[in-house]
């Protein structure tokens, strides 16, 4: 609370959300930038930029055919190919995605019993959502 | 060595992404809804990969600011925690459909940008005709069974008012059936919700305009797992959303003091103005992709 502002009652459980997530989002863009910069100076390129940059108008399904001669399903092409720096920066990617999750999951300790159920809900949609590889 | 022959792109995105943050804050619309349809006129990115870099933006803001706002008491983790479990599923979806419709269909991408374009329109007129209300008035006897059994109610301190002003709300079971439709609509398009959860909270369950505004940011973290769909079909990729993030952050940090001086008025039918015309565009360009009308703008 800053000088002058008057106190007001914040659910714990929504405090301990934002202290989950304010940490997690942090380290999250720190993941995905650094090693970004990396694949930008030329470094460890699943991907090369030069081939990137001739196919990034067509569709996904052309693009990673014309590229990489794949198809893409799942997360597979980044945990397989973590060796290059431009998969890492989707770790970067993940652990946000994850960030309100994991905020769920604090708060959830925290939480008056019907929240620990809408919480919890929230929480197990979330991760099935996430198995979820597309249609 | 940077070969420009790649890096123009990203450099016009990355410039083109601190102007639309600096105009964020000001004007009260969120990046994602203006990123989006300009980005897929005004750059040769496919627009599967807009639409997942758009994603990650919008995403990407919300968790930076929420954190804050739920600690001043603007952001209500109860409200979250109702809605959350219907965006959730809903926004998954919507991304699953937009890039089915883009990649099972011969002219998929041209569709999709006239969805997108009528649905840009549809955030016009939106904005046109929606009345923000401060602080509503919400009494007793209007706040529904449901908010009165979660206890869905806040406070926060208003420096303008010198004093804690306390709020409840009402029409949960219509809102949250909205908000089901407003997810499904986000995934598809990668647009981010600000433009529909703050009508939504502000005028139809009576949340004061800061408190939905704050809220709004909230519930867009709901949406983080449509990154997953656009993630496990290659449609995210760091040389799209890198500059952009690093332009909309940066850039939000100047709109946020501009914010403090500029007329927000004007700014405002400034970017509806942008709207409209990033609706028409979209629209024209799915159009003459299709071949329903002649060649007007370039790049299909």
């Amino acid at each position: 609370m800053r000088k002058g502002e008057r106190e007001i009652h914040v659910d714990s459980m929504g405090l301990l959300f934002a202290r989950i997530m304010t940490i997690s989002t942090i380290i999250g863009v720190v993941l995905m930038v650094i090693p970004s910069i990396i694949y930008f100076i030329g470094q460890n390129q699943y991907v090369p930029l030069t081939e990137a940059y001739k196919y990034w108008d067509k569709p996904t399904v052309q693009f990673w055919s014309h590229v990489k001669g794949i198809h893409i399903h799942g997360y597979d092409w980044v945990f397989s190919n973590l060796q290059y720096s431009d998969c890492q920066s989707m770790i970067g990617v993940l652990l946000l995605m994850i960030t309100p999750l994991l905020s769920m999951f604090a708060a959830i300790l925290k939480a008056p019993k019907v929240f620990k159920l809408l919480l919890g809900l929230a929480a197990v949609e979330f991760i099935i959502s996430m198995m979820v590889k597309g249609a | 060595m940077l070969d420009l022959g790649w890096a123009f792109w990203p450099l016009v995105l990355f410039v083109f992404t601190l102007v639309i943050g600096i105009i964020s804050p000001v004007s009260g619309v969120g990046g994602g809804v203006l990123y989006v349809p300009l980005a897929t006129v005004l750059t040769p990115f496919n627009v599967d990969f807009i639409r997942g870099a758009g994603l990650v933006m919008a995403v990407t803001s919300a968790l930076s600011s929420v954190p804050y706002l739920i600690r001043i008491g603007l952001a209500n983790i109860r409200l979250f925690a109702v809605i959350a479990p219907i965006m959730v599923i809903t926004s998954v979806v919507g991304g699953i459909v937009g890039l089915w419709i883009t990649n099972a269909f011969p002219n998929g991408e041209d569709y999709i940008k006239i969805l997108l374009g009528v649905v840009i329109l549809i955030v016009f007129f939106i904005m046109m005709v929606s009345k923000r209300v401060e602080f509503p008035e919400v009494k007793d006897e209007d706040v529904d069974s449901w908010s009165k059994k979660l206890d869905i109610v806040g406070a926060w301190y208003e420096p303008s008012l010198r004093r804690v002003v306390e709020y409840k709300i009402k029409n949960l079971p219509l809102a949250i059936v909205t908000f089901g439709v407003i997810g499904f609509i986000a995934g598809m398009f990668g647009l981010g919700a600000g433009w529909a959860n703050v009508p939504v909270l502000n005028l139809i369950m009576g949340a004061p305009i800061k408190v939905a505004t704050a809220t709004s940011m909230f519930i867009i973290t709901a949406n983080a797992p449509a990154i997953g769909i656009y993630l496990s079909k290659g449609a995210i990729l760091p040389v799209i959303v890198v500059p952009s993030i690093l332009g909309i952050t940066i850039g939000a940090r100047i709109g946020a003091k501009i914010a403090e001086i500029i007329r927000p008025t004007f700014v405002r039918w400034l970017v509806i103005g942008i709207l409209f015309l990033a609706g028409i565009l979209n629209i024209i360009k799915g159009l003459q992709g299709l071949g329903v009308i002649p060649l007007i703008l370039p790049g299909g």
